[in-house]
């Protein structure tokens, strides 16, 4: 399994240069220069090409390129390895991390609420196919599954925030109270809310279809011609190869904890990476997108090796 | 376990067996009044080509239909119990138990992510009041009866890394582990080549003779019957068209469709050309024959054969659904009696207890 | 024993395959006769189908009897006006018919959701088909560049292209190529899968056999069996598609006004929510019938094309 981890690894790193170079590309081919919201009447032709040399605009793209690209793997380390922001001139880095908590937060609370609500219901649909209530929930499934997230948020939050003023509209904390715990959770509510409607109607779908394959399986038919009772054959013969493609995807929906949430983070202005990249692309603000780019890219290829990983880990017939 | 009762008393009788599936196409009748009887220790050949009901019948015994089938009407009584009426709890302590089933597909018939021992001391705890250690002992034990070599190793592996005939040995094991009184085997070495298939029956036998367990051996293989059976039932189309001991049908076949397919059988030493085959297809189940469901492929239809045949006694003990005479002749009624007439007949001819 | 007068074992029943009144043999259908049976009996992919007909059918005739409502303003009306046949959702604060608008903006969506998906197709298939004919390295190094292009976080790199290109170039057509250039990976994969397995089949050996050019096996018989998945997942992409352009749109690129989007209808209708909440419900709904319909309907495909049966009452 190391051995199988390392070599995922050595595979993935054409992957990233390749990243890096479509990302810088689109960067670097935008038209336009990065030094043109620096161009007011009162800022002298010297002045801008001291920046355009500061920024090291006036070198050849390769040796552009290979400087950020150089520079960037140096961030365990350097806080100045992925530059210096254009908006606010602090070091990208800083920005990036100061927002992971929160994205993470988010994320991670409604990816366990949506889990935690979603398998139940998967696996009841399952054992009761056909049921007024497995269709019900079907109807509900293939709806919200067809929300727009930021149109749920919206009226959630136009709602329950606006109308009634149960919850807080936006942000993270309200001023103040930051570190409040049940301030926060009041904030999480709305945000966890939205994501997780349009996620629950995703995992149960899955975790539905998974059960039912399962169901049909051979093996269901011995652990009942057993006389196993059906709360064992469910819960131990079927659920546990039901789970494994569920496990998998696990895997590969880790790249969207970090940078999912955009459009709800900017529909509630919560403080996370998914805001930040959104706002830093109006304004041009290229080294904050390239950084989170390659943070997005980089996420994707460790969700697949994790979801790579996962899959032997629950499936004892693969093994690499 | 039950005291011991006459050798003729059947441990296991089924009368009249329906189960039908209400498809989107329309209603199957899949077992359509199948009656058989097993006696306890020995075992019943029960033969016919894919599609005839023959699993269904099996599964129909051990309550394991699933919509959009159900057993619509009939009665199974084993060891002098009602199944049909038997509440499902109370069916499942029989289920692994008292009747065990293995079946067809080695390959899938085990679940993939737990190991062979664990599943067959599941059995084995599911029945008996024994701790997981003693559970755990005895599958060790039923594998190397079922003659796998090193036996504990391979309770701890899983079972893709067995061979298809060492799974089929697990799945035994694991069926016999509980010492049940009937076993139901469901084509169990059809997916086998045919070297593993005569050991896998080399050890079924084996273990009958230890156990002194009933077999009810399901299969569309000739030479598997003949080996294995002591009685034989001829299914087609959802019904039993033949019933006898072993020698009996092997030697004196009454119903066209035993005889087309003994006649079928290759031997050696004869010299042919072609083979010989039983013309037609099987009927399709939305659309069946009216009378004999036979008729269509029969080479000695006649027109009587539009009206439905009766199980009737050939000699004691054998009995056909065919409305030739128990000679091969010509039908006592003649061969084209007005429908009336075929019904009183069936009704006199009708074997009251196939 | 068989009497001497009948026939032996195996002869064929003399009563022949005369009779009229049962008939052992279902009638034999074509494949594509029996997909057209099992889509018509879906319900859910009927209703798609004729929900996206009914929508497709609005982009098209609306806009074109409105004519220019879709952007008039007109400041002698406003929301307090009451609805009426010609303006049957009423008229928003600029005095621009919402109706019409609405239906503006869902043909802008509906073309790009569909231009886009041809895109996909197109590249997709054409990547797919070559990579899995080629094999070999050629195959390798296709794939590996697909593997490159599916580790882009896709929204966000759709938003940079959007949000750096569609100020210099007209926005939908950017929006259209970067949904286009970022999802054909799926595509291409079904197709690749599809020809590696086709590669060995019967029939295209034959046709190898007869002399058929490489080209030719392709196009005459390869690629049609590979049209069923593509077909799916382009349907599918459809919702897709629509969705990304609505948040693109939606959080001020993309579509922006006074060009009419789905998006950009919600991110105006923001503001009035408190007086006039019905205008986040109408670009909202009509942008889920959208995606409903078309996820019924790439369902529907699925299922009837997938050759597994299902068996119940």
């Amino acid at each position: 399994m190391a051995t199988y981890i390392l070599r995922r690894l050595i595979q993935a790193i054409p992957i990233v240069v390749g990243i890096s170079l479509i990302s810088f590309l689109i960067v670097y081919l935008t038209p336009g220069s990065p030094v043109d919201k620096f161009r007011t009447p009162r800022v002298s032709p010297q002045t801008i090409a001291n920046l355009i040399h500061l920024y090291g605009l006036d070198q050849p793209l390769p040796i552009q390129f290979w400087n950020w690209f150089t520079h960037f793997w140096s961030f365990p380390w350097d806080n100045l390895a992925w530059g210096y922001s254009f908006t606010d001139g602090r070091p990208v880095r800083d920005k990036i991390f100061q927002r992971i908590p929160s994205t993470l937060l988010l994320m991670g609370t409604s990816l366990v609420v949506s889990l935690v609500i979603a398998i139940p219901i998967g696996i009841l649909q399952a054992i009761k196919q056909y049921s007024w209530a497995d269709r019900i929930i079907t109807t509900f499934e293939t709806i919200g599954y067809a929300m727009p997230t930021f149109w749920l948020g919206l009226i959630l939050k136009q709602f329950f925030a606006v109308n009634l003023n149960w919850l807080p509209l936006n942000g993270q904390n309200t001023l103040g109270k930051q570190g409040d715990i049940p301030d926060m959770i009041m904030h999480l509510i709305l945000p966890v809310t939205t994501l997780a409607v349009v996620s629950i109607a995703g995992w149960s779908r899955y975790m539905r279809a998974s059960m039912l394959e399962v169901m049909r399986q051979d093996y269901v038919r011995t652990a009942r011609a057993k006389g196993l009772p059906p709360s064992r054959v469910i819960g131990r013969h079927a659920l546990r190869n039901a789970m494994i493609p569920i496990v998998t995807l696990l895997g590969l929906t880790i790249p969207s904890l970090l940078s999912g949430a955009a459009i709800t983070e900017t529909v509630f202005s919560w403080p996370g990476l998914g805001w930040l990249g959104v706002t830093s692309v109006g304004d041009r603000d290229y080294p904050v997108v390239l950084a989170v780019t390659m943070i997005g890219g980089m996420m994707v290829i460790i969700g697949n090796l994790l979801a790579d990983v996962l899959y032997a880990v629950v499936d004892p017939r693969i093994h690499y | 376990m039950t005291e011991t009762r006459g050798s003729n008393e059947a441990l296991l009788e089924v009368k009249d067996l329906r189960t039908h599936f209400a498809t989107a196409d329309g209603l199957v009748k899949a077992v359509d009044g199948v009656s058989l009887r097993i006696r306890p220790g020995k075992t019943l050949g029960v033969v016919g080509e894919s599609g005839c009901g023959k699993s269904i019948t099996a599964l129909s015994i051990m309550r394991l239909i699933e919509r959009p089938g159900r057993v619509v009407s009939g009665s199974i009584s084993f060891d002098g119990q009602d199944l049909i009426a038997l509440p499902e709890d109370e069916m499942r302590d029989v289920r692994g138990n008292q009747i065990s089933m293995i079946f067809q597909e080695p390959m899938t018939s085990l679940n993939p992510v737990y190991t062979c021992g664990d599943q067959i001391a599941e059995a084995v705890s599911r029945h008996s009041n024994v701790s997981k250690r003693a559970a755990m002992d005895r599958a060790v034990d039923m594998l190397s009866q079922v003659g796998i070599p090193d036996p504990k190793r391979r309770a701890t592996e899983h079972p893709h890394q067995l061979s298809g005939g060492m799974r089929q040995r697990v799945m035994i094991a694991m069926a016999l582990s509980t010492n049940p009184e009937l076993l139901i085997a469901d084509e169990p070495t059809t997916a086998l080549d045919v070297t593993i298939q005569a050991q896998i029956l080399e050890l079924m036998k084996a273990l009958r003779e230890k156990n002194g367990m009933a077999i009810m051996l399901i299969t569309h293989d000739l030479g598997v019957v003949a080996e294995m059976s002591d009685d034989v039932s001829v299914m087609y189309a959802g019904k039993i068209v033949e019933a006898s001991d072993a020698i009996t049908v092997f030697d004196k076949a009454h119903h066209p469709y035993t005889r087309g397919l003994l006649a079928s059988i290759p031997r050696m030493g004869v010299k042919r050309e072609r083979l010989e085959v039983i013309e037609g297809v099987v009927p399709n189940p939305l659309n069946l024959p009216k009378g004999c469901l036979f008729k269509r492929r029969c080479p000695y239809a006649m027109p009587i054969c539009d009206n439905p045949p009766p199980l009737r006694e050939v000699t004691p003990g054998h009995v056909s659904r065919c409305w030739l005479a128990p000679d091969g002749g010509k039908p006592e009624l003649g061969e084209a009696p007005s429908a009336a007439e075929a019904e009183a007949a069936a009704k006199t001819l009708t074997v009251a207890n196939p | 024993m068989a009497s001497s007068e009948t026939t032996r074992p195996g002869a064929v029943s003399p009563l022949g395959n005369a009779d009229t009144d049962e008939i052992d043999l279902v009638a034999v259908q074509t494949y594509w006769q029996l997909v057209r049976r099992r889509f018509f009996r879906n319900k859910t992919a009927v209703i798609g189908l004729v929900l996206l007909s009914i929508l497709i059918f609005s982009a098209i005739f609306f806009p074109w009897i409105g004519g220019d409502a879709w952007h008039m303003t007109n400041l002698s009306k406003g929301p307090n006006d009451p609805i009426s046949i010609t303006a049957p959702l009423g008229y928003d604060n600029l005095g621009i018919n919402i109706f019409f608008r609405l239906m503006k903006a869902l043909q802008t969506s509906l073309i790009i959701g569909f231009s886009a998906v041809l895109i996909i197709a197109v590249v997709g298939t054409t990547f797919g088909s070559i990579s899995g004919y080629a094999g070999g390295w050629v195959d390798n190094l296709m794939m590996r560049i697909v593997d490159v292009v599916l580790s882009l976080p896709g929204f966000f790199l759709i938003l940079m292209l959007v949000a750096f290109i569609g100020s210099v170039v007209a926005p939908m057509f950017v929006i259209i190529i970067a949904i286009g250039i970022t999802g054909w990976t799926t595509a291409a994969r079904l197709v690749r899968a599809e020809f590696l397995r086709l590669r060995e089949s019967d029939f295209v050996q034959a046709a190898k056999a007869l002399g058929a050019s490489d080209s030719r096996i392709i196009i005459r018989h390869m690629v049609p069996s590979a049209m069923a998945p593509v077909l799916v997942a382009a349907t599918l992409g459809i919702a897709d598609a629509v969705s990304t352009e609505a948040a693109l749109s939606f959080l001020g690129y993309g579509i922006r006004p006074p060009d009419a989007s789905l998006g950009n209808m919600l991110t105006g209708a923001q503001d009035y929510f408190y007086r006039h909440p019905l205008w986040i419900l109408y670009p909202g709904i009509t942008l889920i019938l959208v995606v409903l319909a078309a996820s019924f309907l790439g369902d529907g495909l699925r299922d009837a094309l997938d050759p597994r049966q299902k068996l119940e009452a």
